[in-house]
């Protein structure tokens, strides 16, 4: 991501954030943002977004 | 003064101490109190002493054990409360400007649970602002100092449970964790800390900062404690509305049933990339010693681990949306540092947000099935260990990576507890990770590692 992209969000999200600070918004955003752009969604049409907890366990002996 | 091995006890011995009266809950709480004196002007782990309220605690526990009920094992057991967990009618700050006179009318579930389990409660803990911020100097309410160094941050953002912790100034602490929170000052300060399963501990009349990641949980100095304080914690919460009905085992009871048999899995993608040399040895050294206590040790893979950074997107995209109005009405009041970091989550669009959560159910059955073949995951808590406060103030400094965030996204429950020691004389830490709702096996693979060990037996020189 570019400083001009980041800047480009920031009209669009209208909010201010002081010239000086956004090239540490822009690794921020970089590094959350690089698997999702990096994420083929067609791949994994099936898949939404809602989590769930399973709460079965698995079957095995666990230990003692 | 009491002698430090006092402050230093473990729950189980205070409250046989106390069952065979060589020791009164008002005895040791007026110790605390005094330590807490003596210490925290420099080591700035509470926010709030609440004297009083400690002492009339200390009175009703006592009460209590002069009538002979000895039911809870955490009557008259001092300890803290992170100060994102609301307090009745006690100033609540989570650590930030915005809320420097907000004295709630409402007790968090989790301090509720406390307060009838007869704990005595010594005041609240300073937290990163807002749990997700840094105090810098100058901040309305100052940065604790890791015990350890005090150049040092304890981490975060559970900094003062962490800090307060390690220099014996409390036997419990509430702390929250979202991507680390419990766990980083656990791995730093050398203390143990458990974050449980999504839903096991109750959330509500704490301040949120990202609802479908934020988890609240126990911290200590030993896994059998951090099993005490869980025992009163858990359990269904209509006020929450993540919290599960699933049943609530005992914790405590299968502690000492040891490893023989139990399968632990190291996923060696992620997590070991950065991870400084001396962390490292001491994860493989615990390792050594698992195998010795008869666990079995295999190598596992999570395929998506390499997504789990998407974890960040969630977190400041929730955060945005938690925070959103106060930072357009009053942006002055909170920390540069928050400041930047909530706002970077209104540039995240609603379809970046929507594939992160899509990318969490792929890391979620990447574990699940990684877990249908080893019992837990094991694998350093913090890649690093504490950084200096002049690191962390430098602007180039960045939001660290770590290797807790995974099992938020995944609501595993997860376990630090204390490995090692660098040459400079800091803690390391190995987390352990269960199954859903299985913190019976994650608590019990820790304390089995915990007592084949001495590290949670070495304290800070104050």
């Amino acid at each position: 991501m570019t400083l001009e992209e980041v800047r480009d969000r920031m009209k669009a999200a209208r909010v201010e954030i002081a010239e000086n600070r956004l090239e540490v918004v822009r690794r921020l955003l970089t590094d959350a943002l690089r698997p999702i752009h990096a994420m083929d969604s067609r791949a994994h049409r099936t898949l939404e977004p809602a989590v769930t907890f399973e709460t079965v366990r698995a079957r095995g002996d666990h230990g003692q | 003064m009491a002698s430090e091995e006092l402050f230093y006890a473990t729950i189980r011995d205070i409250g046989a101490r106390f069952r065979r009266r060589a020791l009164s809950p008002i005895e040791l709480t007026r110790a605390h109190l005094e330590r807490i004196e003596k210490l925290d002007p420099t080591l700035h782990a509470f926010v709030t002493v609440t004297a009083d309220r400690a002492l009339a605690d200390a009175k009703a526990a006592e009460t209590a054990l002069g009538r002979g009920d000895i039911s809870s094992p955490l009557l008259g057991i001092p300890i803290g409360y992170k100060d994102i967990y609301a307090t009745r009618g006690i100033l609540t700050t989570g650590g930030s400007a915005l809320l420097k006179d907000w004295i709630p009318d409402e007790e968090s579930t989790c301090g509720v649970r406390l307060q009838r389990a007869g704990t005595v409660m010594l005041g609240k803990l300073i937290t990163h602002e807002f749990a997700f911020g840094i105090q810098f100097p100058g901040h309305r309410f100052p940065a604790a100092k890791n015990p350890w160094d005090l150049e040092r941050m304890p981490g975060g953002s559970s900094s003062g449970s962490g800090a307060a912790l390690a220099a014996g100034m409390v036997f419990g602490a509430l702390g929250s964790d979202t991507g680390g929170s419990i766990r980083g000052p656990a791995s730093l300060c050398g203390i143990a800390g458990l974050k449980p399963t999504y839903g096991r501990c109750s959330r509500a009349g704490v301040l949120t900062l990202s609802w479908t990641l934020d988890h609240t949980g126990p911290m200590a100095r030993t896994v059998e404690d951090c099993a005490y304080l869980l025992q009163a914690l858990a359990g269904y919460d209509a006020a929450d509305p993540a919290s599960s009905r699933e049943p609530v085992p005992d914790y405590v009871a299968p502690l000492g049933r040891g490893v023989r048999g139990l399968r632990v899995g190291v996923p060696r993608e992620y997590f070991f990339e950065g991870v400084d040399a001396e962390v490292e040895k001491g994860f493989e050294q615990a390792l050594a010693t698992l195998r010795q206590l008869g666990a079995t040790v295999e190598d596992v893979q999570i395929p998506n681990i390499q997504s789990a950074g998407a974890f960040m997107a969630i977190m400041l995209s929730e955060a945005f949306a938690y925070h959103e109005r106060d930072l357009r009405e009053h942006p002055e009041l909170f920390g540069e540092l928050l400041r930047d970091r909530l706002l970077a989550g209104a540039l995240i669009t609603g379809s970046e947000y929507v594939q992160a959560q899509r990318i969490r159910a792929l890391l979620q059955a990447d574990m699940n099935a990684a877990l249908r073949r080893v019992d837990v995951l094991a694998t350093p808590t913090s890649p690093k260990p504490a950084a200096t406060f002049a690191q962390v103030y430098d602007p180039d400094y960045g939001f660290p990576r770590g290797n807790t965030g995974p099992f938020n996204m995944t609501g595993l429950p997860s376990l630090a507890v204390p490995c090692g020691f660098t040459g400079a004389g800091l803690p390391v830490s190995l987390q352990i990770t269960g199954r859903p709702f299985d913190e019976t096996t994650v608590l019990r693979v820790g304390h089995t590692y915990e007592q084949a060990t001495d590290w949670h037996k070495r304290h800070p020189t104050l």
